[in-house]
């Protein structure tokens, strides 16, 4: 909360100058193997590290019906034996060699990331080849690694007092599509899973056409080259398709309002949300720069009026959450002891419509670039945060290339952009508000 | 929103170990059932390259360290005063905090408003906290943007005004934040260590004593305690020493020194712990559980406060000069990474990827310079509560019982001098290594000696400290006790359990109970 210590980092800047920053592209080497992967390389010596990722196109949009939390939950089992490694042996291979290694499992994707000393590169590609096809896990792993996701939900969800306010934010901001059902899912339908769906997801969703191979770091392309074509070039191209998510999220026509109530809420609190355009829209870095007008830092217009001057809210935020279907625009506010969430929503409501007729000033604009620009350097210093940068890429915009142009993209946002994105994207009738307070009742609608 | 395998993990937490990266053939494997094939072997390491570190002292008595590191066109400064929560009165507990975060909320020329608005419209942020034994305010900067951004840093932390209006706002926001730690079982574990297990007041402040502090005090205790003989300015990232030993000067030169010296009364616990003398028999010596009836898992841990601590120093005129690592730092980092510091660690092999009974087990030492703070915790389901804490009281008592063997003794040390490695890739991992060899006063060509000391622990070692360490300390369960307590008692036969129930817990004062009306 209040308490870190930030150690942030500025960009160079005089008075009057455009904000253009430096930022060193990134040397992408990429090519498709005939079995469908795509491999994304940038070689960087600087330190003897390298960081292997696979990013799979399956997240929890894909989960089975009737069991929510399956493609997070199969992300765990990825970390047990396969044919050829007993469990937990990529924690031996990454880990105990000095390196590290996770997965996480977000709405669209599944990524799968190690750092290692660079020695260990031939190593750490054989072993994520292994795990693509060769996933051995037994019923008895895969019924104690579901207890596990299990206290993950009670720590995140219901341990934190606000953690379900933000498990609402996607279960009820969503009519139709499967964005609806939070990642996390619930502990019904965990208990629903069976370990015959674990191979089926598998089959479905883990292959070669499924995934990008990211590499970055320390080691000699042409060595790099020939051990992807060894390891990964012999897996086998399913022929079948893979299933895709159609629903499509209708646009919203009113307001839904939300009343939720939960056993352990020291202070009430509201989010609201808009539906935001996919990740590939051209407005995104508009937005993203309407985010960070509105919530980036003590100078943020969220922080100065909810926060610093009427002391409304105890935290209180803005941010974009993108994805590759219809996104949202989240507003949360956990309310100052004294004060109401009402009041909060209507400070919330009186920002958007400044944002909206005035636009930001010229400094707020630069100001605002330059903080994401910097974010984005500060991303550059570990291989992992490259390699990241890539996935992210590939992704959300389809391709590995979109980091080089990011910071243009950016730069290029006028103030008339951001004034045309607020109005088109933040309707006051079109909006889910949930009103998250202590109480003994599952909420019901207003 | 995503989610993942393994809370993130944050490599800085253990200093600075170093070097190259252990060559490791076939560590484990050979338990799969007939593998067609095996890993491939790495092939020779390269080394990791540790970067120099520059000093001077400048008239006033402030030591500019640098760390010269170029590539990425970054540079983080750092002024690390050296007290904090250790210097204030127990009855203002949460001064030296409130102190250093008000630093950025207003000087004698900016507004908190302004501070933020010129910072940020660089592109940056600029954070001020305090902890135990140190406060800090900490910058970064795009190496050609430095200048303007340690002219605000200076400002704010030698002309800083303490506006009532901020004070008033920042107490106010403390509290609430507080109320809702409060209904956090971890958060209520971490507090109640402090006081019972840890014998030290709680650094970020109770809601009473929060309420006690006033300007007279901050201004008092910002007098005091920031002077440029208590403090060290470091620079990590793309700067040259020249240029940043001119900056120090540009900007900290005319930062004017005391004479009288500084209180340090405070500098070991004020409060002792309420414990006997003599070396315990027993590892567990009391159990205690506070009743928080809504929590949605219980937090489970043993706290043992030690009498040994970070540094070692050879006392010369005015105070501790000419410091090292004391002889327990290594064998007790390197226990850590075999016990709780890691995912692979015991305790969660234990407690996570043997019995799925929680999302993670972790233990650490919160080092004091000659005392320190072991914890082991964990998160679970309430029902599970008191399996963990007996599991947990397993681990520690092997660590007493067996020498840790060859086997796991070497991907263990691995995990530290690799996260050593991890660390030398950002410029806030070089700080965060740089700013504790200055906290405990340790001469910096430590960094190059580490790899051989972490590699130099044995079995034996670690089996000695735990012996001679670990025992005494107490098992504290927060949560919903109707769902654990019969199986607590149980489990631990012979101990008699405290009960607190939540609404009775007063963290202001040593029995941990409001006074019976």
């Amino acid at each position: 909360m209040r308490k870190f210590i930030i150690l942030a980092v500025f960009s160079i800047l005089t008075a009057g100058a455009s904000g253009q920053t430096g930022i060193a592209p990134l040397d992408i080497d990429q090519r498709t193997l005939q079995n469908g992967l795509q491999v994304v390389t940038v070689r960087d010596t600087a330190t003897p590290l390298v960081s292997v990722q696979v990013w799979y196109r399956v997240g929890s949009k894909d989960d089975p019906d009737g069991k929510s939390g399956f493609a997070h939950m199969f992300e765990h089992m990825m970390f047990k034996a396969t044919k050829n490694m007993p469990n937990e042996k990529m924690d031996r291979l990454t880990e105990d060699v000095g390196g590290f290694n996770n997965a996480f499992t977000a709405d669209d994707t599944t990524a799968y990331y190690e750092v290692v000393p660079s020695n260990y590169l031939e190593t750490l590609l054989w072993a994520e080849s292994d795990r693509m096809v060769n996933l051995a896990v037994d019923k008895g792993n895969f019924e104690s690694e579901r207890d596990v996701v299990k206290e993950e939900y009670r720590q995140r969800y219901e341990t934190n007092p606000y953690g379900m306010l933000f498990w609402y934010v996607d279960n009820l901001s969503y009519k139709v599509h499967p964005y609806k059902r939070p990642g996390i899912g619930n502990l019904e339908e965990l208990s629903a899973a069976t370990l015959e769906d674990a191979f089926k997801f598998y089959r479905e969703y883990y292959r070669p056409d499924n995934a990008a191979l990211i590499v970055v770091g320390d080691f000699d392309s042409e060595q790099l080259d020939r051990w992807v074509d060894k390891y990964f070039g012999r897996i086998e191209k399913p022929a079948d398709n893979i299933k895709r998510v159609t629903a499509v999220e209708p646009p919203r026509t009113e307001t839904a309002r939300f009343i939720k109530l939960r056993p352990n809420v020291p202070l009430p609190a509201v989010a609201i949300t808009y539906l935001a355009p996919p990740s590939t829209s051209n407005e995104i870095p508009a937005l993203e720069i309407a985010a960070a007008i509105l919530s980036d830092g003590r100078s943020s217009r969220i922080y100065q009026e909810l926060i610093y001057k009427q002391q409304l809210a105890q935290d209180a935020g803005f941010f974009t959450d993108i994805r590759t279907d219809t996104g949202l625009l989240t507003f949360y506010g956990i309310a100052a002891s004294g004060k109401s969430i009402e009041a909060i929503e209507a400070a919330f409501l009186k920002e958007i419509s400044k944002l909206k007729t005035e636009g930001p000033t010229a400094d707020e604009l630069m100001k605002a670039k330059n903080k994401l620009v910097v974010g984005i350097l500060e991303g550059r210093e570990t291989v992992n945060g490259k390699a990241q940068a890539i996935g992210n890429a590939i992704i959300y915009q389809n391709d590995p290339n979109a980091v080089n142009s990011d910071v243009a993209k950016l730069q290029q946002v006028t103030i008339e952009d951001v004034v045309q994105v607020m109005n088109k994207h933040f309707d006051e009738n079109k909006r889910t508000v949930i009103y998250y307070k202590q109480g003994d009742e599952t909420g019901a609608k207003k | 929103m995503t989610l993942g395998k393994d809370i993130k993990s944050n490599h800085a937490r253990h200093a600075v170990i170093t070097v190259l990266f252990a060559l490791l053939l076939g560590v484990s494997g050979g338990r799969a059932q007939q593998p067609s094939e095996t890993p491939p072997p790495p092939s020779n390491p390269r080394p990791v390259t540790i970067p120099n570190v520059t000093e001077t002292v400048l008239p006033n008595g402030l030591k500019v360290v640098v760390v010269s590191r170029r590539g990425i066109p970054l540079v983080t400064a750092s002024l690390l005063v050296k007290s904090g929560a250790n210097l204030e009165n127990e009855k203002e507990a949460g001064l030296a905090d409130i102190t250093a975060s008000l630093l950025i909320k207003g000087t004698t020329s900016m507004t908190a408003t302004e501070i933020a608005e010129q910072i940020e419209f660089l592109g940056g942020d600029i954070g001020s906290g305090a902890g135990w034994t140190s406060s800090s305010v900490n910058i970064g900067s795009m190496s050609s943007g430095l200048g303007k951004a340690l002219s605000i840093m200076s400002d704010t932390v030698i002309r800083p005004s303490f506006p009532e209006k901020e004070i008033a706002l920042l107490k106010k926001q403390t509290i609430d934040d507080i109320n809702v730690s409060l209904k956090q079982p971890g958060a209520v574990m971490n507090y109640v260590s402090s006081r019972y297990s840890f014998g030290e007041h709680l650094a970020g402040g109770t809601r009473q004593s929060i309420g006690n502090i006033n300007r007279n005090a901050i201004v008092r205790f910002h007098r005091q305690n920031y002077r440029p003989e208590n403090s060290v300015l470091i620079f990590t990232g793309d700067i040259s020493e020249k240029t940043a030993f001119g900056f120090a000067k540009l900007f900290f030169g005319g930062w004017q020194g005391r004479s009288d010296s500084i209180r340090k009364t405070n500098e070991v616990a004020a409060v002792e712990p309420s414990k006997s003398g003599n070396l315990p028999e027993r590892l567990v010596s009391r159990l205690l559980v506070i009743d928080l009836p809504d929590a949605g898992q219980a937090a489970v841990g043993y706290m043992n406060r030690l009498k040994t601590g970070r540094s070692e120093c050879d006392s010369g005129a005015g105070g501790a000069h000419n410091c090292r690592s004391s002889k327990v730092y290594f064998p007790a980092g390197v226990l850590n990474s075999v016990l709780g510091g890691g995912y692979s660690a015991r305790l969660n092999q234990e407690i996570r990827l043997k019995r799925g009974l929680s999302y993670g087990a972790r233990s650490g030492f919160d080092w004091r310079s000659s005392a320190a703070n072991f914890g082991a915790s964990t998160q679970t389901k309430n029902e599970s509560a008191a399996h963990v804490a007996e599991l947990i009281q397993t681990e520690i008592e092997k660590l007493i019982r067996e020498p840790v063997s060859p086997d796991e003794l070497v991907p263990r040390k691995a995990v530290v001098t690799g996260g050593f490695g991890l660390g030398l890739q950002t410029n806030r991992g070089v700080a965060g290594m740089v700013r504790d060899l200055y906290l405990y006063g340790i001469n910096p060509d430590e960094l190059n000696e580490y790899m051989n000391k972490v590699e130099g622990v044995s079995g034996d070692q670690i089996m000695e400290f735990a012996s001679k360490n670990l025992k005494g300390g107490d098992i504290i369960v927060v949560g919903d006790s109707k769902m654990f307590i019969e199986d607590l008692q149980k489990r631990f036969p012979n101990q008699t359990i405290e009960v607190i129930k939540a609404e009775d817990l007063n963290l202001d004062s040593r029995t941990l109970r409001k006074a019976k009306r």
